[in-house]
């Protein structure tokens, strides 16, 4: 059973109800609500209420000072020109277009790996897991400054060998794949995911397919993949909406800049740098809105696709 | 998989559980509930009251800096309750780069500090805007202070930031880098861009791998500012624009990657992992540089963190006379009011006693530069420690030498750094030649300033 699909059969199963178990339904209710009331405050407060005011703020040029001042279209009309914000674009595609697919590709790796019945499972678990808990950290990027800087513990390891590593985050060529690899590196939380997807697939499958000859990489591509697939795909929606949003990484990294010569710019960096830094709220907001198209569509667009190549065994 | 099952056996019984539970239990948990929903909203609306019971009342006072800024600072605001129990300061301090976040935060949210700590390159920025205070109308004694820093906080919004100290553009040497490479000091009075070249590739040649005569400018508009002017240019123009071409930035990136080719400075990665590091751990503490471009007033903070004696510089010309070198006084910073305050007398009163009270002088000493007021300058010159002295002398003997005051920076001038830092990454790692970086770099900075 896969996870998505149980909860759209959730929201099936409704009977009709009696008057008195109505009743009971509304009490029932009204105190829920109560308890809930704290959540939902924080989420006027502090989710929709922002949303709301960011929507009316992207027609506006708003200075932070004075009051917004509505200008309609204007500020989605400049993103068009806006050569620094293509060239966030650019950086965040290859992050997430690279580094998705490169981070669930280690974390199927590792749990195929550790579905063996290692012994001391629940140790290399955890071990593994450890990254994802720290990764997106500023301690870890500070310390991933520190090891990747000119003389820092790659280039130590390198000149071993002879080798004279560049400043790998301090070259605009390798930067955003210092930084990918910082993404990569955090692959414990699909990894656990895909662990417990795998426990899933019974056995007799892969008895069945042993008894008429089958080889590992057979299983693998004919048994295991078709049946993780529903897993592979809630993997990559999350990682997907995640990596569009990511943003410490580069900051801590980058010392805020983006830098150098904007090579880890993200669109959410170059966002918070026009809001908060240039006083210019109203096109970041705007560039927000813009960022939650973006992912929609990615969103959809793998809905989509997951017709053709996600297998439900239901 | 049952990881995000809502269903289930568990599910329905707990759902018959709290139709079962006593009814005081649910009664206590509505309250509960109730009041955490009470917490949670007054915790939103914090921060509004200043005046308390007893008819004190409360400034909130924000700066920038260093520890040993935050602890002096302290003792000034010690000194000023002393005299003033009916007002109490309350401080909050932070560092450089996330102070400009916070406060543009502060003042979108109606939330300000009283008392805050400015920069020229942002002052216009909200002094335009009527962030800040016109505090001619207040009673602050200005006589005493520094001219042309006092100047720099005037414009046609009134008189929005008080010079805290003044400054000067100046290149640091450690003279324990020269020694070790076995090369003399230059001669400020008399030294030329050339010589800045060839006896920084002399120390970098003579000095352990990692170690550079000098550190690369390119990274503030400082050190742009200084070039200009001995061109005969500036950044910027009276009338708010920028006050030079794309050939002329063009120039200065051009000697900057000669100067980075041939190892008078570092090489291209090495300048970007440079700007990021804080004051005590910058090449010229760390003994990695010989030469570089600073503040005069760091220069106490700078000899705490190397662990040795500095020498100020004046900047090298292009003839080869000090009195060509075009330096000029900077207000390092500003005291300025928010416009929104709701004790303006009592902010004047403050403001007034760091200007002029000897007492806070005694405190600040010369940590935000050389003190605007004179009195107080004369009254604290006993007390300075020999680094601080080494500032004063300094600012004393170019005083015969400076330039015409520059223009004081736009709206939107604090955007110009980060522009110039970035093309001069895309410059140093050739990913753009020295003009068109200058074309496209005078683009950005004209539509940042313009808007």
């Amino acid at each position: 059973m896969s996870a998505i699909s149980e909860l759209t059969s959730l929201s099936r199963r409704k009977g009709p109800k009696t008057a008195e178990e109505k009743k009971a339904n509304g009490r029932d209710n009204k105190a829920a609500y109560i308890f809930l009331l704290p959540w939902l405050v924080g989420l006027v407060a502090i989710t929709v209420g922002p949303m709301v005011m960011s929507l009316y703020l992207s027609f506006t040029d708003y200075n932070l000072i004075q009051a917004p001042e509505w200008v309609g279209l204007e500020n989605f009309q400049r993103m068009f020109t806006d050569a620094r914000l293509h060239n966030s674009l650019g950086v965040t595609f290859t992050y997430v277009l690279v580094g998705v697919p490169l981070q669930l590709a280690v974390a199927l790796l590792i749990a195929l790996v550790l579905d063996k019945g290692l012994r001391g499972l629940p140790f290399y678990r955890s071990i593994f897991y450890l990254p994802s808990l720290l990764g997106g950290s500023v301690a870890i990027a500070i310390l991933w400054k520190q090891i990747f800087g000119t003389t820092g513990l790659v280039n130590q390891v390198l000149a071993l060998g002879g080798i004279e590593g560049p400043g790998w985050i301090s070259d605009p060529s390798t930067a955003l794949g210092s930084i990918i690899l910082l993404h990569v590196w955090t692959f414990g939380a699909p990894m656990i995911i895909f662990l417990a997807g795998l426990r899933q697939i019974p056995n007799m499958y892969y008895e069945a397919a042993e008894v008429d000859g089958a080889t590992k990489l057979q299983k693998f591509w004919r048994i295991t993949l078709p049946l993780l697939s529903p897993i592979i795909f809630f993997n990559l929606v999350l990682q997907i909406i995640g990596s569009f949003q990511s943003f410490t990484q580069a900051f801590i990294v980058s010392g805020g800049n983006g830098g150098p010569s904007d090579s880890t710019m993200f669109f959410t960096l170059y966002l918070y740098q026009k809001g908060f830094g240039q006083f210019d709220m109203g096109y970041a907001s705007a560039m927000a809105w813009f960022l939650l198209v973006i992912i929609g569509a990615f969103t959809a667009i793998n809905f989509i696709a997951a017709k053709y190549w996600v297998f439900y065994d239901d | 998989m049952q990881l995000f099952s809502k269903s289930g056996p568990d599910a329905e019984a707990s759902r018959t559980q709290v139709t079962k539970t006593p009814r005081w239990l649910r009664k206590a948990g509505v309250v509960a509930a109730a009041a955490a929903a009470v917490l949670a909203l007054s915790a939103c609306g914090g921060g509004s009251a200043a005046q308390s019971a007893d008819g004190k009342v409360e400034l909130r006072f924000s700066w920038w800096g260093s520890d040993k800024r935050a602890q002096v600072t302290q003792e000034a605001i010690k000194a000023f309750e002393a005299e003033n129990p009916n007002i109490k300061i309350k401080p909050e301090y932070g560092d450089w780069s996330g102070y400009w976040d916070k406060l543009a935060t502060q003042v979108a949210a109606n939330d300000a500090p009283d008392i805050i700590q400015m920069d020229e390159k942002y002052i216009t920025e909200y002094s335009s805007r009527g962030a800040l205070l016109d505090l001619s109308k207040y009673d602050i004694d200005t006589s005493k202070l520094d001219e042309a820093t006092l100047k720099a906080g005037q414009s046609d919004d009134g008189l929005t930031g008080i010079p805290a100290g003044i400054n000067a553009a100046t290149i640091l040497a450690n003279p324990a880098v020269f020694k070790a490479a076995g090369v003399a000091l230059p001669d400020d009075a008399t030294w030329t861009w050339e010589d800045f070249e060839r006896i920084s590739a002399e120390v970098t040649a003579k000095s352990p791998k990692g170690t550079y005569g000098a550190a690369a400018y390119g990274t503030d508009e400082a050190s742009l500012g200084v070039w200009l002017r001995q061109n005969g240019k500036s950044l910027y123009t009276e009338d708010g624009k920028l006050g030079f071409e794309p050939a002329d930035v063009a120039a200065w990136w051009a000697f900057l990657k000669q100067m980075s080719e041939g190892k008078a400075v570092p090489s291209a990665s090495e300048v970007v992992e440079a700007e990021a590091a804080p004051l005590d751990q910058s090449g010229l503490a760390t003994g990695k540089n010989g030469l570089a471009f600073w503040w005069s007033n760091q220069l106490p903070a700078l000899e705490k963190a190397a662990g040795s004696e500095l020498k100020v510089l004046r900047f090298p010309t292009k003839t080869g006379s000090a009195a060509d070198a075009q330096l000029w006084y900077k207000a390092s910073q500003f005291w300025s009011a928010s416009s929104r305050t709701k004790h303006p007398e009592e902010v004047a009163k403050f403001i007034n006693f760091l200007a002029n009270d000897t007492k806070a002088g005694e405190a600040l000493l010369a940590d935000r530069g050389v003190y605007p007021n004179t009195d107080v300058r004369e009254a604290i010159s006993t007390k300075l420690t020999p680094a601080d002295v080494k500032v004063v002398k300094f600012i004393d003997q170019i005083k015969n030498e400076l330039g015409e005051a520059p223009a004081p920076p736009p709206k939107g001038a604090g955007a110009i750094q980060e522009i110039i830092k970035r093309y001069t990454s895309e410059v140093l790692f050739n990913r753009l030649s020295t003009d068109e970086a200058g074309k496209k770099a005078v683009d950005e900075m004209t539509s940042a300033i313009s808007s």
